[in-house]
């Protein structure tokens, strides 16, 4: 990992290069170096162990080196496997679930939900609706990620306008580069064949059922194969107070890939699709008596290119994907109450130069963006299509004493084109354009060995969704009518965060507190009003000026053996500038959650807790919602045997049953959360 | 030439992946709204009344005895200035319903807009009146609280079957009046 993230190496020849970067690496690092006990810091100074050392000039900064350890991978990640991506990593800092049961649960990041939180799948574009409406899934199985993370900071706007929020990273490893660039340096044969097969099973008691995925690798004469199929079917979700009917989840994903290296050059496709079958409870006012059925299908192709030079770790990396994504909700099981089509290409060029000038880590990129989009049954909205343009460029440089500063920009429009409707006023059918900017400026400074004090300063910004300019009508599966208005205009906002890392001999702990103050924030507010036609709460999306704060923390033993703890705990409040700074929307209550275990060379156990206060701070018409406290134990096993890697992760949570209420959910009126669970992931590697 | 096969099987995949057209099997359409409804005994007696959540609670219950039809009652909507208006009048638009208990009640339609009442045992159930468009509802009442009365025989119903041709022109006459 270190050899990629400092281009550090190792050779007989005694003449050492140091440069400034250097300087500041061997800096950085000898002084928290005898204190770090992330992998990150012992590969490095492993690397430094050795006598001879070339280091050609840093691509990355300490921080970020220290951020790619808190990724979701291997152990880490089965140790959290659950049913959805948001379930998986909820008790990463900041992160809350919005949900309307558990097949559509989304992350939320720092209070903020929605298009604040992008999702990516392997770089490019989860393409699916799950930002849009709390009944919408993400089109991901998660069982199939091999790494989850969430990228904080500058880097976010390579992907997104809105830094005040984040992105959720899930990597499929669809196109197989991994196993073309093993061969190339494993092996002078060509005709060397390898293959690397995987398959996970889960399953749990909360919604009986199964999730299963069976996958392979191989390289034959030269050319990458991957070949995937995942599969999940679980049942109703078992809560402490009966069986939530409806919340059933059918999954089912197909991945092929293909890569292939050509001297300098590595070419890849890859193909997924992801079916689900899920449905949203019903029984609410102005529900569906029986809930709703929801079947969602997303298929992706992904074409990418890279060019690596001779001399340097630079990359020039091109991805398109174009994605087809329908979603139909069945009010009954004959007719379709709502459909949804999009239709959305992607074209990502990004040129990562490790060096230049007193910048490095330099990564210069362009998107764009094409997305159409048509709706039927029950839907208010007029089909749309819509365009997107950005530039980004992202580059790090060296300060004075050990100072690491990041400088990210991100420049660029949308425009919509509604098509009129039948459903829509034609006054509301306007074409619509947004001039887009945001920037992060990063100082990140070493204060003393092991302590990392760092600084963010941004601003954000997002357009509208088409939902949010155009919408007029009731969305049955969330149970609201959501008015929009085609007058919006872009959110932005100015924002800080404030972290400090302290990396010692026994803990690592991490506090960050962050502060956002938006410009026309966008939401949708409930406003007291009925449609009395269908008898469901109007929500209107409305842009208020807002200021969103929130702190978090966590600390963790740092052996690798023995005993372990580890505790985290996420605040943020939110009030809309008014008379009375009353609070805004959908904020998730004080959580904190810890864990204790006994960690062996093959065997970890352990027990955990997590509770979160009562949310008493509400918007107007908002409900709530109590506090809760659960207890949880966790056995598992890692052991290889004759070429194979074998886990058993045994979970048990909410062992006592408690009635376990979640903010953002819409469900929480009517049922809690999952009760009493006990869950098994058996995973093997070949 | 190996990238050549290459390139022709990524043409290929993406031909097989997106070849399809994806587009929505069904239109959007116009829908109806209504801010209340009214129901109208065959002599335009009000049964039942709501407007804009709000039911007219001066007027009695909806009753009806067991293995008894009622009277004819007629479906009438109210726009946003509580003005009567009519039901829509093309063939995408019908009435519909759901009842609480359907051991207790049964609703038997008469007419586009109209419907009997059928007790099926005594006790208390509710029921809810649908404007169906196509598969889903466009306007929705509250649940209404129907009492089904103790049971009576055929001949001792006060509503009989035969009836229904003087309830039609009811109805009719109904239909003219307000619109």
């Amino acid at each position: 990992m270190m050899m990629k993230k400092m281009n550090i190496t190792t050779i007989t020849n005694t003449s050492t290069i140091m440069n400034n970067t250097l300087i500041r690496a061997v800096m950085g690092s000898l002084l928290c170096g005898g204190f770090l006990h992330f992998s990150f810091a012992q590969e490095f100074i492993q690397d430094l162990g050795n006598s001879t050392v070339v280091a050609e000039q840093s691509s990355e900064t300490v921080l970020n080196g220290l951020r790619e350890d808190e990724i979701l991978k291997d152990e880490k990640i089965d140790r959290k496997i659950s049913t959805t991506i948001a379930e998986t990593i909820r008790n990463e800092p900041d992160i809350a679930i919005r949900s309307m049961g558990p097949a559509a649960a989304r992350p939320v990041i720092k209070g903020l939900s929605g298009s604040h939180v992008t999702l990516t799948e392997d770089g490019s574009f989860c393409g699916d609706m799950s930002a849009t409406s709390p009944d919408h899934a993400v089109a991901s199985e998660v069982l199939t990620a091999h790494k989850l993370s969430i990228t904080r900071g500058p880097q976010i706007l390579a992907q997104s306008f809105a830094t005040a929020g984040g992105v959720i990273q899930v990597s499929h490893q669809d196109i197989p580069f991994e196993i073309t660039t093993v061969r190339a340096s494993s092996s002078h044969n060509p005709n060397n064949t390898q293959i690397h097969g995987y398959i996970a099973d889960y399953a749990e008691t909360g919604q009986l059922g199964f999730a299963t995925v069976l996958g392979a690798n191989g390289n034959i004469h030269g050319l990458s194969l991957k070949g995937e199929l995942s599969a999940r079917n679980m049942g109703d979700m078992k809560t402490p107070n009966g069986t939530l009917k409806n919340t059933d989840i059918k999954n089912k994903s197909i991945a092929v890939g293909a890569a292939y290296s050509f001297e300098r050059f590595k070419f890849g496709a890859s193909f997924r699709t992801f079916n689900s079958d899920y449905g949203i409870p019903g029984g609410f006012i102005g529900g569906h008596p029986n809930g709703v059925d929801i079947e969602l299908s997303k298929r992706d192709f992904t074409l990418q290119g890279l060019y690596i030079p001779a001399a340097r770790p630079d990359t020039l990396n091109v991805i398109f994907r174009y994605n087809q994504y329908h979603h139909k909700e069945f009010e009954t099981k004959k007719y379709v109450g709502a459909e949804f089509a999009v239709n959305q290409a992607n074209l990502r060029v990004e040129n990562f130069i490790a060096n230049s000038g007193p910048f490095f880590g330099i990564r210069l990129g362009t998107e764009l963006d094409s997305r159409s989009i048509e709706m039927g049954g029950y839907v208010f909205t007029p089909p749309t299509h819509s365009y997107a343009a950005s530039l980004f460029s992202i580059a790090s440089l060296n300060g004075w004493d050990g100072l690491e500063i990041t400088l990210s920009a991100r420049l660029g429009g949308a425009f919509f084109r509604p098509r009129e409707s039948v459903v829509a006023d034609k006054d509301a059918i306007e074409d619509r354009n947004f001039a887009l900017w945001a920037f992060a400026v990063e100082f990140s400074q070493i204060v003393a060995p092991g302590k990392f004090l760092t600084l963010d300063v941004f601003r954000t910004t997002r357009a509208p969704t088409i939902e949010e300019l155009y919408n007029q009508g009731p969305h049955l599966a969330a149970y609201t009518y959501e008015r929009g208005y085609h007058k919006l205009d872009a959110e932005s906002g100015y924002g800080a965060e404030l972290e400090f890392r302290d990396y010692g001999e026994h803990f690592n702990w991490r506090a960050s507190t962050h502060i956002t103050w938006f410009l026309n924030h966008l939401a949708p507010r409930a406003t007291g009003d009925t449609n009395w036609s269908q008898l469901l709460p109007i929500y209107q999306v409305s842009g208020d000026d807002a200021l969103l704060m929130g702190t978090s923390t966590s600390i963790e033993t740092s052996a690798e053996q023995g005993f372990y703890a580890q505790a985290g705990a996420s605040y943020v409040c939110g009030f809309y500038q008014n008379e009375n700074w009353s609070d805004m929307p959908q904020i998730p209550p004080f959580h904190f959650h810890a864990e204790m275990a006994y960690i062996w060379q093959h065997v970890r156990a352990g027990i955990n807790t997590e509770f979160a206060l009562a949310q008493n701070r509400l918007d107007r018409y908002e409900q709530r919602t109590p506090g809760y406290i659960t207890f949880g134990a966790l056995l598992e096993f890692h052991w290889a045997l004759t070429l194979a890697n074998y886990s058993i992760v045994l979970r048990g949570d909410n062992l006592f049953n408690a009635d376990v209420r979640n903010h953002l959910s819409r469900l929480k009126s009517v049922m809690p959360e999952k009760g009493r669970n006990v869950s098994i992931l058996v995973k093997a590697e070949i | 030439m190996k990238i050549k096969h290459l390139s022709l099987a990524a043409l290929c995949a993406f031909y097989i992946a997106c070849g399809d057209s994806n587009s929505t099997s069904t239109d959007q359409h116009e829908h109806f709204e209504a801010e209340g409804w009214n129901l109208y005994w065959p002599d335009w007696k009000l049964a039942y009344s709501v407007y804009q959540g709000k039911e007219d609670k001066s007027l009695e219950k909806l009753r009806v005895n067991a293995n008894c039809l009622s009277e004819h009652l007629t479906v009438k909507f109210l726009d946003d200035e509580k003005k009567e208006v009519s039901a829509p009048k093309d063939d995408e638009h019908s009435l519909g319903w759901s009842v609480g208990d359907e051991s207790i009640l049964d609703i038997e339609a008469c007419g586009s807009w109209g419907f009997h009442l059928k007790g099926v045992k005594e006790g208390e159930t509710t029921l809810t009146l649908k404007v169906k468009h196509h598969d889903h509802a466009d306007a929705r009442t509250p649940q209404i609280r129907v009492i089904v009365d103790k049971a009576l025989k055929a001949e001792d119903c006060p509503f009989q079957d035969d009836d229904e041709e003087n309830e039609h022109h009811h109805d009719h006459e109904h239909e003219h009046d307000h619109e």
